[in-house]
């Protein structure tokens, strides 16, 4: 029996086989010649967790218009697909021609969450392609991975040949064209490394050594040959209009997480949340404008056939012609029958208009994220947002019809009290308050329902709290506790997540290289699939920790000087460490930074030369 | 308003497109091809698609019908031209036509079962499987499981050709509303009684649809 054979046996002893089969309308299929570059795009998380993901459309059509690529897409099987892969003897095979992952010529993560480093190693296991750069050699596959935890992928750096900093657009053609000179010039595989270690926003973390201190902080991170950076700089696309623009997406056949059209209406944040590493990672805040945005809708409407569309950024409201994108889009979505969706929405910039006018559509729930339950905590991490913004938007909300409405916290941020923590449950309890205080001709139903969401606070890496600890998983328990005795209401539900995950997020967020050593030790034992709950085995992650001799708690419970080398401090995002540290030192003065918009901070992101910076 | 029934076939991997993900598929599609669908009326208006007769999951089939509800005056061979182009190239439209037929009058369905056994088979054997007077089995059903005696569900058998491990098979079984019975069963019971096969190694493939018009059994159309 050949291997397609067998892999159709597998299909037929899982669930939702529709995750293996590939052709989906707009899929790409293309035959491969001896002088094309193949890339496999794999997404170490499931389907339709992966399909998703806008990214990596992005770059999928954007590597497949070029005539001398084919790339592919790969997602992690499901626990039950890899089963039966191991039984069948089977490696990991492509979506689109189902071809052993070991055969293309680049092999690409994207790394959106620390809890999907597990599957990144049980995905080259399963492609039979060796775990660790050093054991790989002659017709290997390069590793490469790109996403918001490549710049701190040093968990990984015994495992990726090189990371991709930044946004894809340009860095990932590049890299295809040195592929393609390096081939033909039939050189070693280090050369290729070396070649592309020059490409700015590429990474070889072979190509620097880590020396640690006694106390096993770090001591210094230097090259080690000569053509390489000292540090590693991101890289952007300077105007998004000139940019790649994806106009189409792959049609799943499936339901998957976000199953619509994705409309991307600029990138970063002008905001600063200190505890937010994407509103730093994507500075400078970048608009598409309103004519692309609206000829690349009209362009997606017609090549997907979806029934909804969903605008897409950190922060919706803060897109600076909102109201004339969303009459432009209404004008073509309307008599489609297409609704249209706009997440992300703040509490401190939203209108009845805004409101109205989405609603001619659908009206689904309402989330706002005012992450902490005090004034003085939100201005601790500069959310921006006071209750009287979420009092009145919730008015609104209710006076409007909606009766759900979701909030999200977070709980373990610095300098939390208990009366932070009881804030969150009162908060909560005004927004119910607001709700019974409108005559019950005007609200709608006689039920509200308050989901009170909160995570625990992550410290993050290129964040002004990245020398923060995280609290201790009892204290988060603690607290978690303490919120729930305080809600007095059945209109308000909460649910929380689990704080052992979060631990290890913090461990793998902020973590150096002697933690690759942990992720294989994990795999080995089994574990994957840490980001779902039914999966997740932290008994297992501590005994490889133990097993590798490594503290966890090092890593995520250690209040870091400022004056520390970090294991990222190679790594140039474009914002100082010295805005990071003002940044630090104003959290803890409880005094807020303005928007970008408002008012320049001076953080660096100005030395790309283009967005909100020269507005 | 004008009902039109397409035939489709829906081969290759296409067999793994489970009976929900068709219907998602097919509005996708007639909404790319731009076609004037009539929709629900009520709260949450979808659009008026039905499908005669499931299929299984992991199962081809030449011989597919789906009703859906135009705009007066849709030209047929305008709705096969676009649809044929605006599907996924596993599911293709073969002609439209008025329904006549009700689909709650489908009876059976011929199916093709191609087996790569994991060694030789005893064609006798494989005989003496559909000779069987009674042959347990579990049906499920949404209220549970509930046994059955298969025999009284395969209606006539009418190809057993074995070659060496290859064995096919040609039966018309219990389709429709009433009595509605997997081919997967059958493949299940026959590899259990053959002993030297599986079922996961049994392609399915559905050729007819039969209705019955309360004489005769016709070909659904």
């Amino acid at each position: 029996m050949n291997y397609k054979t067998k892999f159709e046996a597998c299909l037929k002893k899982v669930q939702k086989p529709a995750r293996y089969i590939g052709n989906e309308f707009n899929s790409v299929h293309k035959e491969k010649t001896e002088e094309m570059v193949s890339f496999a795009f794999c997404f170490p998380d499931v389907y339709e967790v992966g399909m998703s993901h806008l990214g990596m459309k992005i770059l999928y059509h954007m590597l497949n218009d070029r005539e001398d690529t084919v790339c592919e897409r790969v997602f992690a099987p499901w626990v039950d697909m890899e089963e039966e892969l191991r039984n069948a003897q089977l490696p990991l095979l492509s979506l689109e021609s189902h071809t052993p992952i070991s055969e293309f010529d680049i092999v690409g993560f994207t790394l959106q969450y620390e809890m999907s480093f597990s599957n990144i190693i049980n995905m080259l296991d399963l492609a039979g392609i060796p775990l660790r750069t050093k054991d790989r050699g002659g017709d290997d596959a390069f590793v490469c991975a790109g996403g918001p935890c490549a710049y701190n992928g040093e968990p990984l750096a015994d495992v990726i040949d090189f990371f991709i900093l930044g946004e894809g657009e340009e860095v990932n053609n590049e890299i295809i064209d040195a592929y393609k000179e390096w081939k033909n010039a039939k050189e070693s595989r280090i050369e290729f490394l070396h070649k592309i270690a020059k490409i700015e926003g590429v990474y070889v973390p072979q190509f620097y050594d880590v020396v640690y201190n006694d106390d096993n902080t770090v001591k210094s991170i230097k090259p080690n040959r000569d053509g390489v950076p000292e540090k590693i700089k991101k890289r952007i696309v300077k105007e998004l209009d000139s940019a790649y623009i994806l106009d189409k997406m792959i049609v799943p056949f499936m339901d998957i997480v976000h199953d619509r059209m994705t409309l991307e209406i600029f990138r970063g944040c002008i905001r600063g949340c200190r505890f937010c590493q994407a509103g730093y990672l994507y500075r400078p805040v970048r608009e598409h404008s309103v004519e692309k945005l609206v000829d690349t809708a009209k362009k997606m409407i017609d090549s997907t056939g979806y029934e909804e569309m969903s605008l897409s950024s950190l922060s919706t409201s803060d897109y600076t012609c909102l109201h004339e994108l969303i009459d432009e889009l209404l004008k073509i979505t309307v008599d489609k029958r297409i609704n249209l969706s706009l997440p992300s929405l703040r509490v401190d910039n939203f209108s009845m208009e805004l409101m109205e006018k989405v609603q001619t559509v659908k009206k689904s729930g309402l989330t706002f994220a005012p992450e902490a339950g005090t004034q003085r905590l939100r201005d601790v991490i500069n959310k921006n947002v006071l209750e009287e913004d979420l009092l009145r938007t919730s008015r609104i909300a209710f006076e409007g019809g909606y009766n759900r409405i979701k909030l999200y916290f977070m709980i373990g941020l610095p300098t939390e009290t208990e009366e932070d923590v009881v804030g969150i449950a009162n908060l909560a309890q005004k927004v119910v308050d607001v709700f019974y205080s409108i005559p019950k001709e005007i609200r709608k139903g006689r039920q509200l329902t308050v989901t009170v969401s909160t995570s625990s606070f992550v410290p993050k890496p290129f964040t002004p709290f990245q020398w923060e600890p995280q609290n201790r998983i009892d204290t988060l328990i603690e607290k978690q506790k303490l919120l729930k005795e305080n809600i007095k209401t059945k209109s308000i539900s909460y649910n929380w997540h689990q704080s052992h995950v979060s631990f290890l997020e913090a461990v793998f967020a902020k973590g150096d290289r002697r933690l690759c050593d942990v992720l294989i030790a994990a795999q080995k034992k089994g574990c994957r699939f840490d980001g779902w709950d039914e999966h997740f085995a932290y008994d297992k992650w501590l005994e490889a920790f133990s097993d590798c001799n490594i503290d966890p708690e090092f890593y995520a419970y250690r209040k870091i000087d400022h004056s520390e080398v970090l294991p990222w401090e190679h790594i140039d995002i474009g914002v100082s460490k010295a805005h990071l540290i003002k940044e630090h030192e104003l959290a803890y003065s409880e005094v807020t930074t303005p928007s970008c918009r408002d008012n320049c901070s001076g953080c660096g992101a100005a030395g790309f030369g283009g967005g909100v910076c020269f507005e | 308003m004008s009902k039109m029934r397409l035939k489709f076939s829906k081969l290759g991997m296409g067999k793994y497109i489970s009976h929900l993900d068709l219907l998602r598929t097919f509005t996708r599609a007639i909404h790319r091809a731009e076609l004037p669908v009539r929709y629900s009326q009520g709260f949450n208006p979808h659009q008026l698609i039905t499908f005669s007769l499931p299929l299984a999951l992991g199962t081809t089939s030449e011989t597919e019908f789906v009703d859906i509800d135009f705009e007066d005056g849709t030209d047929k061979i305008e709705v096969v031209k676009k649809l044929n182009m605006c599907l996924p190239p596993d599911i293709k439209i073969l002609e439209a036509s008025v329904p006549v037929v009700k689909a709650k009058d489908i009876v059976s369905a011929e199916y093709i079962f191609d087996i790569t056994a994991d060694s030789e088979v005893n064609d006798e054997r494989v005989k003496s499987f559909f000779a069987e007077e009674n042959i347990p089995a579990v049906k499920k059903t949404k209220r549970g499981e509930k046994e059955i005696n298969l025999k009284e569900f395969i209606y006539s058998v009418d190809e057993i050709a074995v070659n060496g491990e290859k064995v096919t098979i040609k039966a018309v079984i219990s389709a429709g509303g009433e009595n509605n019975i997997k081919p997967g069963i059958v493949a299940e019971k026959l590899c259990e009684f053959i002993g030297n096969a599986r079922p996961e190694n049994v392609e399915i493939h559905r050729t007819t649809i039969f209705y019955s018009d309360g004489k005769k059994i016709k070909n659904f159309c």
